[in-house]
């Protein structure tokens, strides 16, 4: 779109949900999307970490001629290494995720980019409309599909909700032949979380209601009484009009209609 | 702390009786005595003045056209009123009060609509766990119009109140310098923020990040030592120590329902605003048919049993719903394939799920089964989707759409001339 | 005579240009890709292939196997003869005579190709194939006349120059589309490019009786040199002799009237694209092609050229994603040209290459990649649906007589009722089974057929891997899909994992349970009528059309067959991805197999394919129950009570 912006998508190993195993991250994948579409062939991508991890080989399929990779521990933090590569460059803008999908998921990376390099921080957003004369237009998204429509001078930080564009499809052949540029950076241990107790989740119990009766009674009608409104309603022989009315009340009942 | 000032109210739910009702009950030949029979009450007493049950009163209408007997006797609310007349009667919980509190915990709130949300509520009832009985402060900071009367019943000692046209709409950094002032000021213990899109996390993010404090994200067992929250999209738990700042699941802690809480506003500094690097330009109107289906909260679905798909689509525009479809509806050309619900195509987390003409094919249900409430309009009664259904109406699609859309139609002019009196 | 010269000098040229254009012809195929191929014995087995397997594929349409015998094998004797007589001027009645029974033989088989050129079906090209008959008959006529004085039966020199240059004439008429023709792109090529298509065909195992339906591999390298593409994008990255193959149609349309996407008004025509292969390598527009189109796309805009990339104006990729590899086409084509080979072959470019495999394609893949079933079911959810079937796990036992290839049907709740089907037959006949549990992974056909064969060779080996570990005499599986992967394209990788076992079909397997009489079955009453369909995996791509209707027979049902049943069935819509792509149609293919099964006046269709089972299930009622085979027979079970 603006060949002139320079672009940069920070991406990091993914978690299936289900399976578990690594992959191409969902909002990341999105931030490359949205770079690709600001930047096109220009848009560097780079990440933090292990420069063999497969996964990155899915960003590159993605149509990308080259991939940088800051080689790092996994125990490392990802920050300053960041920062560094960064700051002297002139970049318009920088794309991540809201969180990550793999190690502290903490969501500050971003944050703690804008703060060190003293740019803006837009959050969530959803796509950028346009960059003209030094400034951009971006749509934040809000819950249950709205939208915000907001300016920001350059340069800034990005983080992109998953209602951005899908990251395309990507193909096998290309990521294979991707360049990844390995740059030998100083990397900081991040201390602080080696103290962390890491195991897998447990479940969160269901919130029970907890009945604050007076008497026996009340007690006693809480622990044995069915919960209310189970079993659906059939109405067969009321008429159109009763029918819908009980239709409507319900989506008020359930505020679906405003 | 707690002040136990309001009377015990236990004395007004004492059974009362009734004499004279009851003399009128047992007198057959008084004008009164069918009328006091038949006001709701299942006991009737018999001439020698033995307790007489009367069988066709007895229960209820069950959904599926039989007779259920409630045993435990909920849904006979009318009987206990008029047993118990003083239930009705506001309770006057115990107010707590914090005089010149040693540490504070700021609460920083969604405040959604300008009211609090449920999961604010629970984090201003895990504020009072922090503070756990010693001197300390919950308080709530919020942005904006506030709305919300019931402070004092979800446990807010103190309130910072912030209101101005530069806290309206998205103004991240005005807060952030604002909730700089108060720390400067009140060097709070914690401060807790909601872990939601409502904005709470951002703002956490960038108090954490301007502190230079590590905040834990996505906690939800939190005691003034230790902390778990999620990470790695949620599939690994982090045991830490409890930082200063903590954005917090739903559901993390108890809100408050016992105590009354002195809502005392406190005062801040005058605050100097810088203008904002990003400007708001103001939210963008969104076609409710334009939500993504995965993300949409009402979803109006069609099947094969839709005929008029004119009128499908003004009604979907009336009720305000994001249009889905059945696979069958897709595959003849009806609905694109981007709207079909199901295991093949999206799954939908609606709150609400009104299914017309659908019959409920199997992959069709799994995509729903998320769905809290689903309302069926089908000819077949005994079709999957009616059994699933927590509401299900027999009939055809047509017609009850054609009445759904007058309904709604009815109600929003109702709503709009409300709010030009109001106005006016 | 003064111009008894000119006939055989006429032949010569023709014969000389004809040379000519075979070499320019030959050089165009050896623009594609390297391939192995015994070029001394397949031109040896050529004859017979020609008479026996070709004809055999002719022979489904008497009228034209008999007007092909006498016109073609009449057209090849006289030119034959034609050469000495007239070419090389031998001397002899006895060849003479010979060349007038092979002109009269031809002749006749003209007249019938003329007689069918009058009123020719759609599925015909016109265009210059209406000439052919009109040219057939000119060179028969022609040499007979021409070869009358050579026999004996008019003296020399009659008729003098006028009839000779008349003859003349003729013959560089018949001969150019005869000869010239055959080398130069005309219909005749069919003869020229068909017989050498024969003898250097890939899948020389299909000759003989035998079957060959596994697709060959993507050579991905040793993993240090990287190829450039994988795929075919240009028509010079098809191999040789499949670039010669796509000259050997003779555009009977056999494909096209077998072609379910073509029926559902789905932008594909397997004529239509093989003829598009040949204008791609020959280069030049489709302008003359003069046959059906694809639905819904104007001929004549096609472009194409040997190095340019063929999605890019000689086809369309939807042309190439309509495809439902059902294989209708290849089993019809008398030519036994390969179109779904070639379909996947594009397809890998599409995919491995571009990464735009269309609509939920890519989210399938995806998932396929990152849980192993292309729906993203948790992995560890693989074995929820066998939670009260007390099945052994091969990770526990080591090793049983059959191993159960549970499949993706596992995750789909319609599936699982044939699932559970099935084990409950095999529970009654005792047969020592086990399954691989969560160790099993997605067989890989669908990620095969929409092209990504990177995946699919990541979960072929992956798989193979983990069946090495145990030990079984028998593989047994409800789904033909993963039935043909581990039967027919498993082999290619290289691992004894398979070696000695027998991969079956439940079908095949539950038939020889009862003719081993392990369990006891009674007959289906209520005088239902009951149809079957054949799948595609099961029918064409593995030959199993008799186990099915053996065990329907078992319950005493005599299954009404539809029109278009074993090798000719059509299509359910389910193959190849074709539900993930979704290329749209005028008309569901599912809803078309419906129809054929409701024609039949059956209220049972019986299907052996979870696959086809949730498409024919997908129309919508009333219609037909649509059953499994194990469904139906579990439902029958005699279950012996102790």
């Amino acid at each position: 779109m603006q060949p002139s912006v320079k672009v940069v998508s920070l991406v990091s190993v993914g978690r299936h949900p289900q399976s578990g195993r690594s992959r191409r991250a969902e909002q990341d994948g999105r931030a490359v999307e949205l770079g690709l579409k600001l930047a096109s062939a220009e848009l560097t991508v780079v990440h933090a970490g292990n420069a063999q991890e497969q996964v990155l080989r899915q960003y590159a399929g993605m149509g990308l001629l080259s991939l940088t990779v800051l080689e790092q521990e996994s125990d490392c933090d990802a920050v300053p290494v960041l920062v560094s590569f960064l700051q002297d460059k002139r970049i318009d803008v920088v794309l991540t995720g809201v969180r990550a999908e793999s190690g502290e998921s903490s969501g500050m990376l971003p944050y703690l980019l804008a703060e060190k390099l003293g740019w803006p921080l837009v959050p969530r957003v959803a796509d950028i409309i346009s960059i003209q004369g030094g400034a951009a237009e971006v749509l934040l998204a809000l819950p249950r599909g709205q939208r915000r429509a907001v300016t920001v001078k350059l340069p800034f930080i990005a983080s992109v909700d998953n209602a951005a564009q899908e990251a395309r499809q990507t193909a096998f052949g290309p990521g294979l032949r991707a360049d990844v540029k390995v740059l030998n950076v100083d990397s900081v241990v991040d201390e602080a979380a080696s103290q962390w107790q890491i195991s897998a989740a447990k479940p969160r119990p269901k919130r029970i209601k907890v009945v604050k009766a007076k008497t026996a009674a009340d007690r006693m009608k809480a622990a044995t009484a069915k919960p209310m409104g189970s079993g659906g309603k059939v109405m067969k022989d009321e008429t159109a009009a009763e029918k819908a009315q009980a239709i409507f009340d319900l989506l008020l009942e359930e505020k679906v209609v405003r | 702390m707690s002040d136990l000032s309001s009377k015990d109210s236990s004395l007004d739910n004492l059974f009362r009786r009734d004499p004279r009702a009851e003399w009128i009950a047992r007198n057959r030949l008084h004008p009164l005595h069918g009328e006091m029979l038949h006001a709701g009450s299942g006991e009737v007493r018999g001439p020698s003045g033995l307790l007489r049950k009367n069988p066709h009163v007895i229960g209820f209408i069950g959904p599926n056209g039989i007779k259920r007997i409630d045993r435990a006797n909920v849904s006979s609310a009318a009987v206990g009123g008029k047993k118990r007349s003083g239930e009705a009667k506001e309770v006057q919980l115990p107010l707590h009060i914090v005089e010149n509190p040693d540490f504070y915990i700021m609460v920083v709130a969604d405040m959604v609509g300008g009211r609090l949300t449920g999961h604010d509520k629970d984090i201003l009832g895990l504020a009072h766990q922090l503070v756990a009985r010693r001197n300390g402060a919950v308080t709530l900071v919020c942005f904006g119009e506030n709305k919300e009367t019931q402070c004092d019943l979800a446990g807010v000692d103190r309130l910072i109140h912030l209101e101005g046209a530069e806290y309206e709409g998205f103004a991240p950094e005005a807060r952030l310098t604002a909730l700089q002032k108060i720390e400067a000021q009140y060097k709070p213990h914690h401060w807790l923020f909601p872990d939601s899109v409502h904005g709470g996390t951002d703002l956490a993010c960038r108090l954490s990040a301007r502190l230079g404090e590590r905040l834990a994200a996505q906690a939800w067992q939190v005691n003034a030592e230790q902390t778990v929250c999620r990470g790695a999209s949620a599939s690994h738990d982090i045991l830490r120590d409890t930082p200063r700042i903590l954005t917090l699941m739903e559901e993390c802690g108890d809100a408050i329902d016992e105590t009354r809480h002195q809502v005392l506003p406190i005062s801040l500094d005058s605050i100097e605003q810088v203008s904002p690097a990003v400007v708001d330009k103001g939210l963008i109107a969104v076609d409710s048919n334009a939500v993504p289906l995965a993300e949409a909260e009402f979803i109006l679905s069609a099947g094969n049993g839709i005929h008029n798909w004119d009128q499908f689509h003004s009604t979907a525009a009336v009720l305000g719903a994001t249009e889905g479809a059945s696979r069958v509806a897709v595959d003849d050309g009806f609905m694109p394939r981007s709207r079909q619900v199901g295991a093949s195509g999206t799954w939908v987390t609606a709150r609400v799920y009104l299914a017309v003409g659908i019959s409920g094919a199997i992959q069709h249900m799994q995509g729903i089964g998320q769905c809290d409430k689903v309302i069926a309009i089908n000819t077949d009664a005994g079709c999957d989707m009616v059994k699933r259904a927590d509401l299900a109406v027999i009939a055809d699609s047509e017609e009850i759409l054609a009445e759904l859309t007058r309904l709604a139609q009815a109600y929003s002019s109702s709503k709009n001339q409300e709010e030009k009196s109001d106005a006016a | 005579m003064i111009l008894d010269w000119l006939p055989p000098t006429l032949i010569g040229f023709l014969l000389v240009l004809a040379g000519i254009g075979a070499v320019r012809r030959m050089n165009l195929w050896r623009a594609g890709q390297a391939e192995k191929v015994d070029i001394l014995a397949g031109l040896l087995a050529m004859p017979k292939r020609y008479l026996h397997d070709l004809h055999h594929v002719v022979e489904r349409d008497k009228y034209m196997s008999r007007t092909h015998v006498a016109t073609g094998g009449g057209f090849v004797l006289a030119m034959v003869l034609v050469l000495f007589v007239h070419l090389f001027g031998v001397k002899s009645e006895i060849l003479a005579w010979a060349l007038l029974a092979a002109l009269v033989l031809m002749f006749c088989g003209a007249l019938f190709v003329y007689k069918r050129r009058m009123n020719p079906p759609s599925r015909l090209s016109k265009g210059p194939w209406m000439r052919l008959p009109k040219s057939l008959l000119t060179f028969s006529i022609t040499f007979f006349v021409l070869t009358l004085p050579a026999a004996g039966i008019l003296p020399e020199g009659t008729g003098g120059w006028i009839l000779t240059l008349v003859l003349s004439v003729l013959i560089l008429m018949s001969l150019s589309e005869m000869l010239f023709g055959m080398t130069w792109g005309g219909p005749m090529k069919h003869a020229f490019a068909g017989a050498l298509h024969l003898a250097f065909h890939r899948r020389s195992e299909r000759f003989g009786g035998g079957r060959s339906t596994g697709l060959k591999p993507v050579d991905f390298g040793d993993g240090v040199t990287i190829k450039e593409v994988h795929g075919v994008a240009k028509p010079t990255d098809f191999k040789w002799n499949q670039l010669l193959g796509f000259d050997a149609c003779v555009q009977c349309g056999r494909c096209e009237a077998v072609c379910p996407a073509f029926a559902a008004g789905q932008p594909l025509n397997p004529k239509k694209l093989i003829q598009d292969m040949v204008v791609g390598f020959a280069g030049g527009t489709d302008e003359k092609y003069a046959g059906s189109p694809y639905p819904g796309v104007e001929v004549g805009n096609a472009k194409g050229a040997p190095d340019q990339i063929i999605t890019n104006g000689l086809i369309s990729s939807d042309t190439l994603w309509s495809c439902t590899t059902c294989r209708a086409c290849v089993e019809e084509c008398p030519m036994m040209i390969e179109h779904v080979d070639a379909i996947v072959d594009m397809r890998r470019f599409l995919t491995l290459e571009k990464g735009e495999t269309p609509n939920k394609g890519a989210q399938v893949l995806e998932n396929i990649i990152a849980t192993d079933n292309p729906n993203g079911y948790s992995p560890a959810s693989r074995t929820h649906w066998a939670a009260d079937q007390n099945l052994n796990v091969m990770k526990d036992v080591k090793q049983a007589d059959v191993l159960f290839w549970v499949s993706d049907g596992a995750f789909d709740m319609r599936s699982q009722r044939i699932l559970r089907s099935f084990v409950k037959l095999m529970k009654a006949a005792n047969v020592d089974v086990a399954i691989l549990g969560d160790e099993e992974l997605d067989s890989g056909d669908v990620a095969r057929r929409l092209g990504d064969d990177a995946a699919f060779q990541s979960l072929a080996k992956r798989n193979l891997a983990t069946l090495s570990k145990y030990s079984f005499k028998t593989i047994v599986t409800t789904d033909p899909h993963a039935f043909h992967c581990l039967k027919n394209e498993y082999g290619d990788f290289g691992s004894d994992a398979l070696k000695g076992v027998e991969v079956l079909h439940h079908t095949t397997f539950l038939n020889r349970l009862i003719k081993e009489g392990r369990f006891n079955l009674s007959p289906l009453q209520g005088g239902s009528k009951v149809t079957y369909h054949d799948p595609c995996y099961l029918g064409r791509y593995n030959g199993e059309y008799e186990a099915p209707r053996e065990l329907l027979a078992s319950l005493g049902i005599e299954v009404a067959e539809m029109e278009r049943s074993r090798y000719r069935s059509r299509c359910c819509g389910g193959g190849g991805g074709a539900p993930i792509t979704d290329i749209p149609g005028e008309r569901r293919i599912a809803d078309m197999r419906m129809e054929d099964v409701i024609s039949t006046g059956a209220d049972m269709v019986a299907v052996g394919c979870q696959q086809c089972t949730a498409m024919l299930e997908g129309v919508v009622e009333p219609r037909p129950v649509v059953k499994d085979i194990a469904e139906i027979l579990a439902g029958q079970l005699i279950e012996e009570t102790h």
